[in-house]
């Protein structure tokens, strides 16, 4: 493996945005940041900056009133970036699917490469699905000066 | 004038491998401070793991004065710590370093960001803290020794300028970026100040620069230690490096954020009293009161 591909896998910084969530994949997500499960172990640290971070860590129903945000970060992440869907609402609106104010799952949005259901999703769960995420990334071929890099369709799904 | 190139060639691998040991100690840093919190942490080359990812995202900027300052930034520190291990000038070093901090700052400027303003505001709040403190250390080490050639000093500072090495400690802070000075990269305040608009590569660029600014600081801090001996004298300033970056550890790990305005405060009081004591101290004993 290349160097910068190892160093990629190795090091991914994270950005997470809460478009509308109850808070309790927030607080899961922010568990991994605790001794319990310290994902600095990993090289992953919360960057909360696009233009700094890999992956985008999305958690709730994407509002009609957070869409142009969450589509104004995304554009603002420097290539290769992944998105991953964090709890039921992020990846498919859940309960809040056909609300009037609600565009439903962050797939309607931006491409999201891992989805990961729970309510709220479990920080083991979180930690799975970045690495899978991760495992997408060593497959997929980057070249910084590519034009696209597409998420595979419709993502993977982490089991939860 | 023949070149002794043997000598070149020491110096030219010092000043590519300080760099690669100030990585190093990030890493060793990153651990110990997990250890500290009862966490595992990344492993020791988990800085260079960044870096290289850094260089390999695509490059992503606002304007070309950005990357301009960015590059400066680089050269420039590399220039004063190139200037630093051949043994030149310690005054001319301090200056070719701090314009390297002054194009950092005018980089983060460049781009029309509040955060990256806001940071920028007080990278500049902290180069007015620690640049007279480092200036007048440097002017004490000149004064002690009757001169400022890096090559010259062949005598340890540290019976007689003690406390300037006390001094020191502030800017060894500062410079680190650590709790309680961490006041221009401020996390969960203002994302982190001047870097906010660097993105990919040029993250890198400023990255490694601040690699080799600390190097430099870090460098300052072995001249307080030599000895006839080689081995003694590699031993003697490994030494001073390791207690003085785990005394910042401590200090990071024990403090919170202190406000602008107490920085300054007690960067140039603290700093500038202790260094005016030591001056007084070093020109009694040429007086030969004690």
């Amino acid at each position: 493996m290349r160097a910068t591909d190892r160093s990629r896998v190795k090091s991914p910084w994270i950005l997470h945005f809460d478009t509308g969530s109850c808070n309790g994949c927030d607080i899961e997500t922010w568990a991994l940041l605790t001794p319990r499960y310290d994902i600095e172990r990993f090289g992953m640290l919360n960057k909360a900056n696009p233009k700094h971070a890999d992956i985008l860590l999305v958690t709730g129903p994407v509002s009609m009133k957070v869409a142009p945000r969450l589509k104004n970060l995304y554009d603002q992440m420097p290539e290769p970036r992944l998105v991953i869907a964090v709890g039921n609402c992020a990846c498919t609106g859940a309960p809040f699917e056909e609300c009037y104010n609600v565009h439903g799952g962050v797939g309607k949005i931006i491409p999201v490469d891992v989805f990961i259901p729970g309510c709220a999703a479990r920080p083991e769960a979180i930690i799975d699905g970045v690495v899978l995420g991760l495992k997408l990334w060593k497959r997929r071929a980057f070249s910084p000066n590519a034009s696209s890099v597409s998420a595979p369709a419709g993502g993977v799904e982490v089991k939860g | 004038m023949a070149v002794d190139w043997t000598q070149l060639t020491m110096q030219m691998l010092l000043v590519v491998l300080s760099p690669v040991a100030v990585g190093l100690l990030f890493g060793i840093d990153r651990k110990i401070t997990a250890h500290m919190q009862n966490r595992i942490g990344p492993p020791i080359i988990q800085p260079f793991y960044d870096l290289v990812k850094l260089f390999g995202k695509r490059p992503m900027v606002m304007n070309n004065g950005q990357i301009v300052f960015a590059y400066a930034f680089l050269i420039l520190q590399a220039a004063a710590l190139a200037l630093l291990v051949s043994g030149g000038d310690l005054l001319i070093v301090f200056f070719v370093s701090g314009a390297g901090s002054v194009a950092f700052v005018l980089g983060a400027f460049s781009a029309r960001s509040p955060y990256s303003f806001y940071g920028s505001q007080r990278e500049l709040l902290q180069i007015l803290a620690y640049e007279p403190v480092l200036l007048l250390v440097i002017l004490l080490i000149g004064y002690d020794r009757g001169t400022f050639t890096v090559s010259s000093l062949d005598m340890s500072l540290l019976p007689a300028l003690s406390l300037a090495l006390i001094a020191l400690m502030v800017v060894l802070v500062i410079k680190l970026q650590k709790s309680p000075y961490d006041i221009a990269t401020a996390h969960q305040e203002i994302v982190s100040g001047p870097y906010v608009e660097y993105s990919g590569p040029y993250l890198g660029i400023t990255k490694l620069a601040n690699w080799f600014e600390v190097a430099i600081v870090l460098g300052i801090f072995t001249l307080f230690y030599w000895n006839e001996d080689a081995l003694f004298s590699i031993a003697g300033k490994v030494t001073i490096v390791a207690v003085a970056l785990f005394a910042t550890q401590v200090l990071d790990n024990a403090t919170a954020r202190l406000t602008r305005e107490r920085m300054l405060k007690f960067t140039l009081l603290f700093g500038i009293l202790l260094v005016a004591l030591n001056m007084a101290l070093v020109y009694l004993s040429k007086e030969g009161v004690f």
